[in-house]
């Protein structure tokens, strides 16, 4: 099913035609420096992704688990956790994801250093909705990959497929296309932006939200059937009350202004440049009132 | 010889896993799910970074990291270790419970070990977060102790 999404242009799909009949294959484990370790799993593991072989900055395991974990300061978190530019977020989410760290742990340790303040609350209730998607996907199963409710407001937009565009990170927005590309680039994108990008996916564009969590999911470290596709329901009103969306003033506040700053639609036909009671008729021909669920 | 083998996956892929601490000694194996991945075609950054994971996992014991199909490479590890027995960290994905389903059916005993609980939760989760939260905040704010704890700067260096 993979398969027939778009990949990035440059992206070559590897063949699959070395799958057939093999024996079993042990992988090496005696590897060392990371350089030698890419070169060696981008040939152990041929057939078995897409695109090219580049690591994450990110690194996998324990240590750099802890690490990450000791280099993060929850102070402000409150103030800073959507900042797209001030990045106030702890990147733990692609360990916590693979139980390098566990929800316990992570929690345990950010109160023990930080106390109950207002952002360790908001740090655990960050955490808490990890727990709260693994418990809907114990309950569920599979049938998350599927409408859970009804929408509570469907976009306007024709339905159309992902298009190219987005898969090249070359929409011509520079909020979604630099979104994009640090998840083309790096296997992460930041929480705030992941919202904006699904709601421009999903609202604007018109495509399913399948193919874009599917896509996200290809792409994230910290890719799990359940945040990923619940998140993806949520924004669509699938699994929550309203659609999500964002505007304009929305993106320069939590990214400093620096993504209009350098995007050639600033001037003049931004898509999100609008009130929120503006883009609710534009996009879902109701009053903000209504699609918020207030009458 | 062994009586048990770890198998390690994707959900719970570290030196800490449960089922590895509760086998100190016990050879361990992770298998990169060819049938799932071949379908998948997820980026190269997720693999490699499974991979980093697993290593540092298996790392001080006899382990083994394969592509293939999971429950015949964890029944053929069993075999090699003379084992009988699988210790693994259970997982909520609706796969997990198949693969663990097929190496019972196979005549293995499957022991199995639960990730340390962010908060207790019986029962049907609401729809909503807000209601979710609204339950467990008092307990999600209170430290258990469990799992380990951060270990001093020069020990992650």
């Amino acid at each position: 099913m993979a398969a027939t999404w778009p990949v990035l242009p440059q992206l070559v799909v590897y063949s699959k035609e070395t799958l057939n009949d093999e024996p079993t294959m042990q992988l090496r484990t005696d590897v060392t420096t990371r350089a030698e370790q890419v070169a060696y799993l981008a040939g152990a593991l041929d057939g078995l992704y897409a695109g090219p072989a580049i690591p994450s900055p990110i690194r996998g395991g324990r240590r750099a688990a802890l690490r990450r974990l000791r280099a993060f300061d929850a102070r402000g978190y409150a103030r800073t956790r959507n900042d797209v530019a001030k990045r106030g977020v702890s990147v733990l989410s692609p360990y916590l994801r693979h139980g390098v760290l566990t929800l316990a742990e992570v929690r345990d340790s950010i109160l023990s250093r930080f106390g109950h303040t207002p952002d360790t609350e908001k740090f655990v209730n960050e955490l808490a909705w990890r727990a709260f998607w693994q418990l809907v996907y114990a309950q569920l199963g599979d049938r998350i990959q599927h409408d859970l409710e009804p929408a509570k407001h469907r976009s306007r937009a024709p339905r159309r497929q992902l298009p190219p565009e987005v898969a090249a990170a070359s929409t011509g927005l520079v909020c979604i296309d630099e979104s994009l590309r640090e998840l083309y680039t790096t296997g992460y994108m930041h929480n705030h932006a992941r919202m904006w990008v699904a709601a421009y996916l999903q609202h604007w564009l018109g495509v399913d939200w399948r193919e874009g969590a599917e896509l996200f999911y290809r792409h994230l470290l910290d890719g799990d059937p359940a945040s990923n596709s619940l998140s993806w329901q949520w924004v669509g009103s699938t699994f929550s009350h309203k659609p999500y969306i964002f505007n304009r003033h929305n993106v320069e506040r939590f990214s400093d202004g620096a993504f209009c700053a350098r995007c050639p639609l600033a001037a003049g036909g931004c898509p999100f440049d609008d009130s929120y009671e503006n883009l609710a008729q534009r996009l879902f021909g109701v009053s903000l009132a209504e699609l918020e669920g207030r009458r | 010889m062994s009586s048990a083998i770890v198998w390690l996956h994707g959900d719970s892929l570290s030196p800490t896993d449960p089922a590895l601490l509760a086998n100190p000694a016990a050879p361990a194996i992770f298998v990169f799910d060819e049938p799932f991945l071949a379908a998948a075609q997820l980026s190269f950054k997720r693999l490699f970074f499974l991979y980093e994971c697993a290593l540092e996992a298996i790392a001080g014991r006899t382990g083994s990291i394969r592509r293939g199909v999971v429950v015949e490479e964890v029944r053929a590890f069993a075999a090699e270790q003379q084992a009988t027995a699988v210790h693994v960290t259970a997982s909520v994905a609706p796969r997990f419970r198949q693969y663990v389903a097929e190496l019972r059916a196979a005549g293995l005993q499957v022991v199995m070990h639960e990730p340390p609980a962010f908060v207790t939760w019986r029962g049907e989760p609401p729809r909503r977060f807000s209601a979710f939260w609204r339950r467990v905040a008092a307990e999600a704010l209170r430290p258990t102790g469990t799992g380990p704890v951060l270990p001093a700067e020069h020990e992650v260096e």
